[in-house]
């Protein structure tokens, strides 16, 4: 076997240099929990590895109307934060949620997008809540929107050479919830997840409405037909003007909207069938709850 | 190539020589020949191989050996002190918690795990606690019995 | 003895099992051990043309290689001793062992694994049972498809006579019930470790669940008698039917002999579960003649028992299934036909009872349809058809100590539920 090179730099611009000395040869690793298996079965046979758990990207903060959180912070960090769970409910839900305790102590919230998966718990609500990753490389910085980070299963638009350094939450005065459906209660993966941002002017008009669908689609998905339904909405009671009442009806327009806009696929967990069976009700359901309508 | 890694094993420094790809679970078990964390997936999934790096539980199999340079690792063979069963051993022992045993150390240390950080845990976040540790026997019950018994002060020196 | 009866007695391996000293044999490691990883057959089906290990042998850190040519004694078997440690020619299910390496680390042998030159000529495999029964199927093995009982193609169960009994019946309920593939998935995978002792004997320290079974199997493979081998066992991080079959000891037993060093031999959680034995998957008919009353008065079931590529202990299951699937109850008509199949998968074998467990799984849906069909309550007929003391089997066995009707009261009782007067009065001593 080829001699495997390990960096565990403590800065990040040495980091940097490392990534881009060993270009598409790098492979990052922080918590390890969906990079390891990988090497163990022999499936990956990295080149070099380069840790990032030393670089001090292990942070939750609140900055500019932002809540800041360090690519290299683990999940149980962010399940246990008082600052998330009041900023960022669907956030701090889906943290919570997440695997078991072990694998949350080293799981990180980077690693948890680089792993791209279709089904990957913390994507959800950071596409809910409008969220971005900062990305470095030696060359610059830039931010992307989480709901245009991935590209495919496994995939996103890292480059070589780039490393996730942290995620930026806004915080905005909405309500978040995040549900998940497993094939048990914990240690599982979705078989469809989802979070959902309501904003309701004066408790009674949806003036903002965010939806994203895991494990429907090839990536995490935002649902802009279901938002669009939702906008200008008032409660049937409110005293305000809008276009359409928020009732049980719209809600499960936008849930059937949602799904419409999915792709899921039969795997060992569900079938594609059940998959949007379940999806509809959980879509439901979070609006409902983040809207507080009854259904 | 290979890389020297230093960390503290159960209180005492330990030095030894690792590849990259080396997990904790192979640094533990086949270089220092500390065979409590079982090898039962290497995937992440059984949590037989759960220890705690600095007071933390991971899996040793998820665990780049080199990472945990200079950290502190606790297995179940440092959890007796002078001599004496731990008070989760003796309640393990006491409530039949286990049958082959070979989830038994990954059990403990997430009990351990769970509870120096909330030592009165309800019933609740005790199966929180041990969701990640497999047991094929089945023995659920008796480990959750075991972990309350210990919560409510039945196993003090 | 009188201080122990009646009082909780702790484990006497407790305390190993708490303070982690408990061996499991993964825990062993012995000076100088070598790894071994084995090549497994990529295809389901197919026949091995050209075999080529000699790059694998001359690798840096390759203690040995072996394969078919290198078994001395019998390369077979099992309980039914169809089953070849390394498959010499044919390929009858994707994992199937062709050749292992032995090497200073799992690594360095997966690297090794590599670089032997393999040649299969790939055929067309079937996995279905029924198209596996059916005339023109590719066949899994060279004597056709279906296991040969000493009764022939069927193990058959013959009692009373089911067509007089479907003739008198009020009603006919038919019903088809199908069980999945199981994997035992105990929490220790299997493992071996195999060296030569200071008596130039043979000792392996094995998880066998069935020390003397699989050592008899040993002496066949190895062409040792049995005091060249030490088997030492005893210590199992569960097993559940799993370690009745042989999975690494031979492998590391081979391996041993030939390169006369200490040698590991363990498989991997996704080794294990993608090519050793299963619980097989079932198929049951059953057709059943009901009086209007709730007894059942003839019961036909006709068998499907998928067992893979080798009979593993499939017909023994079989025979077990079909001593007892007809169920607990006072049939005075019975017709069981239980078939084995072979078909291109990992083979069955023993797991958690033996197909019993399936039967009765299919036996209780088709017993809560009877009830179904004519308007009664489940209980009611399981009540009314329950063995009592004195009833004959369909096997013609006698029931002795009967006690079916006291358990389903109390299972009642602890489930909540209020049985009617007229069941909770009926007992297992007389109908």
């Amino acid at each position: 076997m080829k001699d495997v090179l390990y960096f565990a730099p403590t800065e990040l611009t040495e980091a940097l240099k490392l990534l881009a000395q060993y270009g598409e040869k790098a492979t990052i690793l922080a918590g390890g929990t969906d990079l390891v298996p990988r090497i163990n079965y022999y499936e990956l046979k990295p080149e070099v590895l380069v840790y990032i758990g030393n670089l001090g990207l292990d942070y939750i903060e609140q900055s500019d109307g932002k809540l800041i959180i360090g690519a290299a912070t683990p999940t149980a960090k962010i399940a246990a934060s008082p600052l998330v769970a009041e900023k960022a409910a669907a956030l701090a839900e889906a943290a919570r949620l997440s695997a078991s305790p072990a694998i949350r102590t080293a799981g990180t919230i980077g690693g948890n997008l680089a792993n791209a998966s279709p089904a990957a718990d913390l994507a959800t609500p950071l596409i809910a809540l409008g969220a971005t990753v900062v990305l470095v490389s030696a060359k610059g910085e830039r931010e992307v929107a989480v709901e245009e980070f991935f590209k495919g299963p496994g995939e996103t638009v890292l480059q070589p050479g780039e490393l996730i350094k942290e995620v930026r939450v806004p915080i905005k005065k909405g309500k978040s919830v995040f549900l998940k459906l497993g094939r048990r209660k914990a240690m599982t993966l979705s078989v469809v997840n989802v979070a959902v941002y309501v904003e309701m002017e004066k408790g009674q008009r949806c003036v903002d409405a965010r939806v994203a669908l895991g494990a429907m689609a090839p990536v995490p998905l935002r649902c802009k037909k279901a938002e669009g339904v939702l906008q200008g909405c008032v409660l049937p009671m409110s005293a305000l003007e809008g276009a359409e009442f928020l009732d049980k009806a719209r809600i499960e327009k936008a849930a059937e909207l949602a799904i419409a806009e999915s792709s899921p696929i039969d795997d060992q967990r569900a079938t594609a069938w059940y998959r949007r069976k379940a999806g509809k009700v959980l879509v439901a359901r979070a609006l409902a709850a983040a809207a507080g309508v009854a259904i | 190539m290979k890389y020297v890694l230093s960390f503290n094993l159960n209180g005492l420094p330990v030095d030894t020589l690792v590849k990259a790809t080396d997990t904790l679970l192979d640094v533990l078990r086949e270089k220092l020949n500390v065979v409590s964390p079982k090898r039962g997936c290497d995937n992440g999934d059984c949590g037989a191989c759960t220890v705690l790096v600095n007071g933390e539980p991971v899996r040793a199999c998820l665990t780049i050996g080199l990472t945990v340079a200079g950290k502190n690792v606790q297995t179940v063979e440092g959890l007796q002190q002078d001599g004496k069963l731990h008070p989760l051993q003796r309640a393990f022992h006491e409530h039949y918690a286990a049958q082959c045993g070979f989830c038994t150390p990954g059990m403990l240390i997430a009990a351990k795990a769970l509870l120096d950080k909330n030592p009165k845990p309800t019933r609740e976040q005790i199966v929180e606690g041990i969701s990640g540790n497999l047991c094929r026997c089945g023995t659920y019950v008796e480990v959750v019995e075991a972990i309350q018994a210990v919560a409510a002060g039945k196993y003090k020196e | 003895m009188a201080e122990y009866v009646g009082q909780p007695v702790l484990r006497y391996d407790g305390i190993g099992h708490v303070t982690a000293r408990t061996r499991y044999v993964d825990d062993i490691q012995l000076p100088g051990m070598l790894y071994i990883k084995v090549l497994t057959s990529p295809v389901h089906k197919g026949i091995i043309r050209h075999l080529d290990t000699s790059a694998a042998e001359r690798m840096p850190g390759v203690a040995g290689v072996i394969t078919a040519k290198d078994v001395p004694g019998k390369n077979a078997y099992g309980l039914i001793p169809d089953q070849p440690v390394f498959t010499p020619e044919h390929i009858r299910y994707k994992g199937e062992r062709i050749a292992a390496v032995a090497a200073v680390d799992e690594d360095t042998a997966m690297e090794a694994l590599e670089k032997i030159k393999l040649d299969i000529e790939e055929q067309e495999p079937v996995f279905d049972p029924f198209k596996a029964m059916e005339p023109g199927a590719p066949l899994v093995r060279p004597e056709g498809n279906v296991w040969e009982f000493n009764s022939g193609k069927t193990r058959k169960i013959r009692f009373g006579d089911v067509e007089k009994g479907f003739a008198e019946a009020d009603v006919i309920v038919e019903g088809t019930y199908t069980t999945a593939t199981n994997d035992h998935a105990p929490m220790e995978p299997q493992v071996s470790v195999a060296y030569i002792d200071e008596t130039d004997r043979l000792a392996i320290y094995t998880v066998s669940q069935d020390l003397y079974f699989h050592l008899g199997m040993l002496t066949a493979i190895f062409n040792l008698p049995m005091n060249k081998i030490r088997y030492i066992g005893g210590t199992v991080g569960g097993g559940f039917g799993s370690k009745n079959d042989i999975h690494c000891d031979h492998v590391a037993g081979l391996m041993a002999l030939k390169i006369r060093k200490p040698v590991k031999y363990r498989l991997t959680r996704r080794e294990e579960t993608a090519y050793t034995t299963k619980r097989g998957p079932w198929t049951f008919y059953f057709k059943d003649g009901v009086k209007k009353d709730g007894r059942i008065i003839a019961r036909y079931v006709k068998t499907v028992h998928d067992t893979g590529g080798y009979a593993g202990m499939g017909p023994y299951v079989v025979d077990k299934n079909s001593i007892l699937v007809a169920g607990p109850y006072a049939i005075p008509n019975v017709w069981v036909d239980g078939i084995c199949v072979f078909t291109n998968k990992p083979p069955a074998s023993s797991m958690r009872g033996f197909g019993i467990i399936n039967g009765t799984a299919a036996d209780q849906l088709q017993t809560a349809r009877v009830a179904e069909a004519i308007g009664k309550d489940p209980w009611e007929v399981h009540f009314i058809n329950a063995w009592r003391e004195g009833d004959l089997g369909a096997t013609q066995f006698k029931v002795e100590a009967a006690g079916l009707i006291e358990a389903m009261k109390r299972a009642a009782e602890l489930a909540g539920i209020e049985l009617p007067a007229h069941l909770k009065a009926m007992s297992s001593r007389g109908r």
